[in-house]
């Protein structure tokens, strides 16, 4: 059971006050699977993410990477992951380059392989332009810092890779090259966990999902059981729901 | 469209906390008083008249500074209207009208308004004078003002607008920790100046030049009889005001966006991921990370810059004060102080960024993480706290102080460097997260706290050096110098690493609750956790925290309760 699964969430629960966020989710990641975790705004997926990676602790519940409890053994666990999160400073005033040197370093890497590393990331995610003009991190747009967090989560070469949003706001062609590094990276037995809003994306590269929304997984197993023969977007609005949209509304648009 | 753009400059007011604004009223109340006051109370007229074009240079270079200290808020920045189909110039004149209404230059319309009493005195006809010269001074000053604030591009985004903010928030210490010295000079000159007004010389030449001055010469020449020259004064004045406002309006109308070039020199790929001097280990990395942020990051930029312009001008201070004179190469002790009150909310000011101390956490990465970043505090406090001492101890040659500093630089840089580390551990303050700070005041939340424990805990830790250092001065043995020394050496290391190693114990185990503070602006602990000092610092620098966004909270239900009204 121990080392089942690259990535494993048991009962996961967070209550924020009254509101409950995450109502005991659970989730089975297993080795060389690339798994989408969809849900509308404010399902509770970066909350439940955040708790598998350690950074906010479960008011109840569990998450194992590769059988390794990541509040009880924090240091074995977080090892084992590379994370992307959503919407988080970086050190901004650092160049790309600088951020990642500095990463490679803080995360025990020798010298020589920081060096060696850094340069080919920033080479194969196009980021080696804005570095010679010395463009920091805090100027990067959306797309860039998403490319140099990926960055940061591949540099010390990781089992299971956590990524939340990493397709948001980056370019068709960075798209492609992100990718192809994630795919050779679950043919290697490795693990990726990502979470999305858009549905084409996840049934294109995924072949595992779990659809969650008020804080609960409300289907999930791999593509075609989550399907059952419709569009993931279509079983998504029927799990989920939609709004009505009225004919009156909005109908000056249209003048 | 004059109309609109104060009623939204007024609605942005209403929308941000009014605490400061409020003390800046207090402060703009007394000081139009003071200024009728000197009017009032000077003892003739030609005394009166010097004292009055004084106070108003001083109101100008006010105006002109004093926006760079408050964050601008209600500053209707030209990039909002880039969008909108409107000319430009009409939008210019707008912001500028914008300026004028306003409590501040309420404030300097009424101070200005202070030379009605002389004209009143010397003759009741010349108050016509003031009553256009004032206005036009008025528009003068407000102009320059916003001249000033533009031209330094909102003041933190250039190296020389940090530097001067640094210099008026040095200032602004210094007068705090040695005002003393300020009011006994000012004590001593201010009944000189109302009773005999300036001395003749190049002072009242320089001051009658400044064109806050012509109304009052304009006031004087009338009454004598000279309506011509007073007239050819006010014409001065009007072309004044023309130039200023024409140089202003175009600063004010959005520009194009302007070209990013942040240095000149391409870098080359080989120094990408840097050698650097630093070693190649963890704790480099963390020092290599921090000396950077403290040059590039304008708020650090500005709390380094403003601990050298404290410790310049209490040393000046005291240079200037007389018997105080030997004590001036200590400024350099003030910088060290002051790093422990520039350092004390460095996790809070990393915000979110904290993450990656969190996933990136290994056995040693806590340790490595607050040694790091006390040594970039000494690699970029260090100099600047020798820069200052050295001009003070040549000008004031008070070789005996050069013992007594090198026994008590060392001790207070580790104290100050240890208290930092600890109370920002303690005491996350997560302010405005670094991605989304506009204004240089924005990095930190509510650290009043911090540093009462920093400005306690420094003093109280270099206390061994203290003893040391008066037994040595006393006795006057070489022997005992040497030994003060050496203590304040090791009192220094020994300090910064038992409160390193206090906040590496803390953050050991609590580095993702010091990341949910950030986060989530509370913490996720079971309630069986240790008691203790540690605890209750963090609980109340944490309540503080919470309790200024109940503030806000506050503010905005009280702010939705009216529009609902």
């Amino acid at each position: 059971m121990a080392d089942e699964h690259a990535l494993e969430l048991i009962d996961l629960r967070r209550e924020f006050a009254e509101k409950v966020a995450v109502d005991d989710m659970s989730l089975r990641v297993p080795y060389g699977s690339f798994y989408g975790v969809v849900g509308p705004n404010g399902a509770g997926k970066t909350t439940a993410l955040s708790m598998a990676v350690g950074l906010l602790r479960p008011t109840s519940g569990r998450a194992l990477v590769q059988g390794i409890d990541v509040w009880a053994d924090p240091i074995g666990a977080k090892q084992r992951l590379g994370v992307l999160p959503d919407g988080l400073a970086l050190p901004e005033r650092l160049t790309g380059g600088e951020l990642l040197t500095y990463w490679g370093r803080f995360r025990r890497l020798p010298k020589d392989v920081v060096a060696a590393r850094t340069e080919e990331l920033l080479r194969i995610l196009e980021l080696d332009e804005a570095e010679t003009l010395g463009t920091l991190v805090g100027e990067y747009s959306t797309g860039m810092r998403k490319k140099i967090g990926l960055a940061t989560a591949l540099l010390h070469a990781p089992k299971v890779l956590v990524l939340d949003e990493p397709y948001e706001a980056v370019d068709p062609v960075s798209a492609r090259v992100l990718t192809r590094i994630l795919r050779r990276f679950t043919e290697g037995g490795g693990a990726v966990v990502i979470s999305s809003h858009v549905m084409a994306m996840v049934e294109q590269l995924c072949d595992r999902v779990a659809i969650v929304a008020r804080g609960q997984v409300v289907a999930d197993g791999t593509l075609d059981e989550v399907r059952r023969g419709a569009s993931l977007e279509d079983r998504f609005v029927e799990l989920v729901g939609a709004p009505e949209v009225d004919e009156e509304e909005l109908a000056w648009i249209a003048s | 469209m004059d109309r609109e753009l104060i009623s939204l400059k007024f609605t942005m007011l209403r929308n941000t906390t009014p605490g400061l604004r409020k003390v800046g009223w207090v402060f703009g109340a007394l000081a139009v008083l003071a200024t009728w006051a000197v009017a009032v109370l000077a003892s003739g007229d030609q005394v009166r008249a010097s004292a009055l074009t004084l106070v108003l240079a001083l109101w100008g270079l006010g105006a002109a500074i004093g926006p760079v200290l408050t964050s601008g808020a209600g500053v209707l920045r030209a990039d909002y209207f880039a969008l909108l189909p409107l000319p430009r110039a009409a939008l210019g004149r707008g912001l500028l009208v914008s300026v004028l209404v306003s409590i501040a230059s309420g404030f300097v319309l009424l101070a200005l308004l202070a030379v009605v009493v002389h004209a009143l005195v010397v003759a009741p006809a010349t108050v016509v004078v003031v009553l256009v010269g004032a206005p036009l001074t008025w528009l003068l000053v407000v102009t320059l003002s916003r001249l000033v604030y533009g031209l330094l591009g909102a003041a933190m985004r250039t190296k020389l607008g940090v530097e001067i903010a640094g210099v008026q928030f040095g200032l602004m210490f210094a007068a705090w920790f040695a005002g003393w010295m300020i009011v006994q000079v000012a004590v001593q000159s201010i009944p000189r100046l109302l009773q005999d007004g300036l001395p003749e010389g190049p002072i009242t030449t320089v001051v009658d030049a400044l064109p806050t001055s012509w109304t009052v010469l304009a006031v004087d020449a009338a009454a004598g009889g000279d309506w011509s020259r007073a007239g050819l004064l006010l014409l001065a004045l009007a072309a004044v005001d023309a130039v200023l406002v024409l140089a202003t309006v175009p600063l004010l109308v959005p520009r194009g966006a302007a070209v990013e070039k942040r240095r000149r020199r391409r870098r080359s790929p080989g120094l990408v991921a840097g050698g650097g001097i630093l070693p190649a280990t963890q704790t480099g990395a963390v020092a290599m990370k921090e000396v950077r942020q403290w040059r590039r990051d304008a708020w650090r930029a500005l709390e380094s810059s403003t601990a050298v312009w404290t410790g310049a001008a209490i040393g000046v201070f005291a240079y200037l004060g007389g018997y105080t004179a030997p004590a001036a190469p200590f400024a350099g002790l003030i910088v060290a102080f002051m790093l422990g009150l520039s350092g004390c909310n460095l996790y809070g000011q990393d915000g979110s960024a904290v993450w990656q101390n969190v996933v990136g956490q290994d056995e040693t990465s806590v340790r490595s993480d607050v040694h790091g970043r006390q040594w970039a505090m000494l690699i970029v406090f260090l100099p600047r706290a020798i820069v200052v001492t050295v001009p003070f101890l040549l000008l004031t040659q008070a070789w005996w102080t050069v013992p007594v500093l090198l026994a008590a630089i060392p001790a207070v840089f580790g104290a100050a460097a240890g208290a930092a580390i600890l109370v920002s551990a303690l005491g996350v303050s997560p302010g405005v997260d670094p991605r989304r700070r506009r204004g240089p005041n924005d990095a930190n939340g509510n650290i009043a706290l911090h540093v009462w424990i920093v400005l306690l805990l420094v003093p109280v830790t270099v206390l061994p050096t203290a003893g040391m250092i008066v037994w040595s001065q006393v006795s006057g043995e070489p022997a005992l110098v040497v030994g003060a020394v050496v203590a304040g050496l090791l009192n220094g290391i020994a300090v910064a690493w038992a409160l390193a190693r206090v906040a590496i114990g803390y953050l050991a185990t609590r580095m993702p609750d010091v990341f949910s503070r950030i986060r989530y602006g509370q913490v996720f602990r079971r309630s069986d956790d240790d008691a203790g000092l540690l605890s209750w610092i963090e609980s109340t620098t944490l309540k503080g925290e919470q309790d200024l966004a109940k503030q806000k909270q506050k503010q905005r239900e009280a702010r939705l309760a009216r529009a609902g009204r």
